[in-house]
């Protein structure tokens, strides 16, 4: 693909991602075929900082794991009302991660 | 506790990571007081959910975990203790006193020591503890 084409990706979209996977999406990016391009264009993905806000939120009734994608954690953390505050508390600090992960999977779908 | 250079340059995204661990222990111990199990819980989840996360990410997790581990039998010990007197005929001696002014500057200087290193673990340095440093390079070995 246009270098020009995978850098406005990359600038409309990097913040979806973990730091360092964003000069081997680059790479990935550059390599592939034109006919992609449309696909990509249209992935939609979840928002850490969005994500994160929800978890402050309604963390202890697993909305946040619902959104991202991760049902069966999120019927787990809704039944124990967030591990009893424990899951809560450890999801507001992991979430973003988790949530640039599922965002880097939904890529790497595409890409492969 | 002092700074010692790891094997390789943690990047951004490591330093954030490993310095969440601490800061996570804090919050858990905040919303866990008076039961002493909450922090090491929120630890240990917080280390297996880490697991597969980078050498750097993990040694500091491990870290945390082992120093959340040795403050559970201290403040277990102390709370039924506590427990004890409150709902027994146990009285208050001069043993108990000085076991609670003990199990007090322990937790508030470990305390302090997690606020410290996660502030300098975001910055990229590497921090190792007394005793738990050294036990935390015995277990965390990086991935071959």
């Amino acid at each position: 693909m246009e270098a020009q084409k995978v850098d406005m990706f990359l600038m409309s979209n990097g913040k979806f991602f973990e730091t360092h996977q964003l000069a081997p999406i680059r790479d990935r990016l550059l390599q592939l075929d034109e006919s992609k391009w449309p696909i990509i264009q249209t992935l939609q993905f979840k928002d850490p900082t969005t994500i994160l806000i929800v978890s402050l939120l309604a963390g202890s009734l697993g909305i946040d794991r619902f959104l991202i994608g991760d049902t069966g954690l999120g019927v787990g953390k809704l039944i124990t009302c967030g591990g009893l505050g424990v899951w809560t508390i450890i999801d507001w600090f992991m979430i973003m991660g988790n949530t640039r992960e599922k965002n880097m999977n939904a890529l790497m779908q595409v890409l492969m | 506790m002092q700074a010692k250079p790891f094997v390789y340059i943690p990047g951004e995204h490591e330093a954030e990571k490993a310095s969440n661990s601490y800061l996570m222990s804090l919050i858990a111990i905040i919303a866990g007081l008076p039961l002493p199990i909450i922090n090491l819980l929120a630890t240990l989840a917080f280390f297996i959910g880490n697991r597969k996360g980078t050498y750097f990410v993990r040694w500091h997790c491990t870290q945390a975990l082992l120093s959340q581990l040795s403050l559970l039998f201290i403040n277990s010990f102390g709370f039924w203790w506590t427990v004890s007197i409150i709902f027994s005929d146990e009285k208050i001696t001069n043993h108990y006193l000085a076991y609670i002014f003990c199990v007090i500057i322990f937790n508030v200087a470990d305390f302090f020591a997690t606020i410290f290193t996660a502030i300098k673990t975001r910055k990229g340095l590497h921090i190792e503890w007394f005793f738990f440093g050294t036990l935390t390079n015995l277990i965390c070995r990086p991935k071959k």
